[in-house]
């Protein structure tokens, strides 16, 4: 993977910019590809080492006595910690320059450009890589409904892009596994594509505001500019800095309070309200989720907590989904352009996929 | 020399702190060098839809989109309305 950089630029703020500074202005080629690889080559060794610098540094370092659960709290703080922040940087540098190639304006470009079907498909695949922010969600909205993309096509790409979170799918994947992280991106996509489509067959453009209908869009957006890789290795540090240091808190929280909980509150504590053979668990927890907002980081914590106690997967996942993907704030912003109407019938086609899931996830694992 | 018409400079965005932030960017710069501009906060969706901005914070100089979803660096505004 290409993450340059990113193992450095851990390090503080400083090092993110003083790194960015010199390739914007021009390093020299082989320099700037040196100093790439370098960063890798430190990235993944500190990855591959990271267990074993846990030890030593618990037990050798600090000599707290083996096989004590206090110690054991100690290594899974050391380790988790840094292996999560290095996955955490790595995957968010990456996207960052990924997303430089993925403007709306572009997205847009290309969704109205397809057949509906094929739209439904990419527009959720889109979502996940174009920038969005829940409060750009009506200027992309008229953008694109002014552009001819269908309504569906629309809603499958609106719901994707605050659903699949790169820095969920990275947290979930450093602390659950590779199933888990995949298991949330596949159930994802597949419910922003299932109501995408549902809209659409509805036919519900008459559902928009009036004033929607008689927006002409004037200009193209944004000029199409070329950007060159300085300008793109920007933006991946841009994003470092922005998303890492508004989460490392939460995430080192997080993992804090997992470490701590390991041994004071019962392992089961939840699974009597939260278990798999409470059939009540995943409707509740959706009501409780999708009034509620919080960014991916913020919710993460949360669901190690949760799933540590004896809480089931589908339950889980289905809470996490709720609280990320549909927000009170983000139906205010919309009803300026939705009708009451389309706003009910898009909360309950989301939140009958988020349903879904945490049944079908319950039933399954 | 102060005679030539003053342009306009929206800030287009939903009033999040994003937006505030691209404001005070650009407030500075036209106040620090004294440029013939006038800064103007937008949030109505409608102008957003005309000019056909798809990303907040937006930065539009004479009814033209020259950021979009980002906050801006002071030396890019610098930039922009030198060219403008």
């Amino acid at each position: 993977m290409g993450a340059l950089g990113s193992g450095s630029s851990l390090l503080s703020r400083d090092s993110a910019e003083s790194l960015a500074a010199p390739a914007a202005k021009g390093l020299p080629l082989w320099a700037a590809v040196l100093l790439g690889l370098g960063a890798v080559g430190c990235w993944l060794a500190l990855y591959v080492n990271l267990s074993r610098m846990a030890r030593w540094l618990t037990y050798t370092l600090l000599g707290l006595p083996p096989a004590t659960h206090f110690s054991s709290a100690v290594e899974f703080l050391i380790f988790e910690v840094p292996k999560v922040m290095l996955l955490l940087t790595a995957v968010v540098f990456v996207v960052g320059i990924v997303r430089s190639y993925f403007t709306p304006e572009r997205t847009r470009r290309i969704l109205a450009g397809t057949s509906e079907s094929v739209g439904l498909v990419l527009a959720a695949f889109l979502g996940v890589v174009t920038p969005f922010c829940s409060c750009s969600a009506v200027p992309l909205f008229l953008g694109f409904v002014t552009a001819g993309v269908p309504l569906g096509v629309t809603f499958s790409f609106l719901i994707s892009a605050p659903m699949v979170n790169e820095v969920a799918l990275v947290l979930l994947f450093g602390l659950f596994g590779w199933k888990v992280a995949a298991i949330y991106m596949t159930t994802g996509l597949v419910i922003a594509m299932a109501s995408g489509w549902t809209i659409g067959r509805l036919g519900m453009e008459d559902q928009l505001e009036p004033w929607v209908r008689k927006v002409r869009s004037g200009g193209n957006g944004e000029p199409v500019v070329v950007l060159g890789w300085p300008r793109r290795l920007r933006f991946g540090f841009e994003a470092l800095r922005d998303i890492v240091g508004k989460v490392w808190l939460y995430v080192v929280a997080g993992i804090a309070v997992g470490a701590a909980i390991h041994g004071w509150v019962p392992t089961n504590f939840m699974a009597s309200f939260m278990g798999r053979n409470v059939w009540w668990g995943v409707p509740a927890v959706v009501l409780i989720g999708i009034p509620m907002y919080s960014n991916a980081a913020g919710i993460i914590p949360i669901v190690q907590a949760l799933l540590e106690k004896g809480a089931a997967l589908g339950t889980v996942l289905a809470f996490m989904m709720s609280v990320i993907s549909i927000s009170t704030p983000e139906i205010i912003i919309l009803r300026k352009v939705l009708r009451p109407r389309l706003i009910a019938v898009f909360v309950g086609v989301v939140t009958a996929g988020i349903l879904l899931v945490g049944f079908l996830f319950n039933a399954l694992l | 020399m102060e005679n030539a018409p003053r342009k306009r400079i929206e800030i287009l965005g939903p009033g999040c702190a994003r937006c505030k932030e691209t404001y005070r960017v650009v407030q500075n710069v036209v106040a620090k060098e004294q440029l013939p501009f006038d800064v103007e906060k937008v949030e109505s969706m409608e102008r957003m839809a005309e000019l056909g901005l798809m990303a907040t914070p937006g930065v539009a100089v004479d009814g033209k989109i020259a950021v979009s979803g980002r906050i801006p660096k002071a030396d890019e505004i610098r930039a922009i309305l030198a060219k403008s």
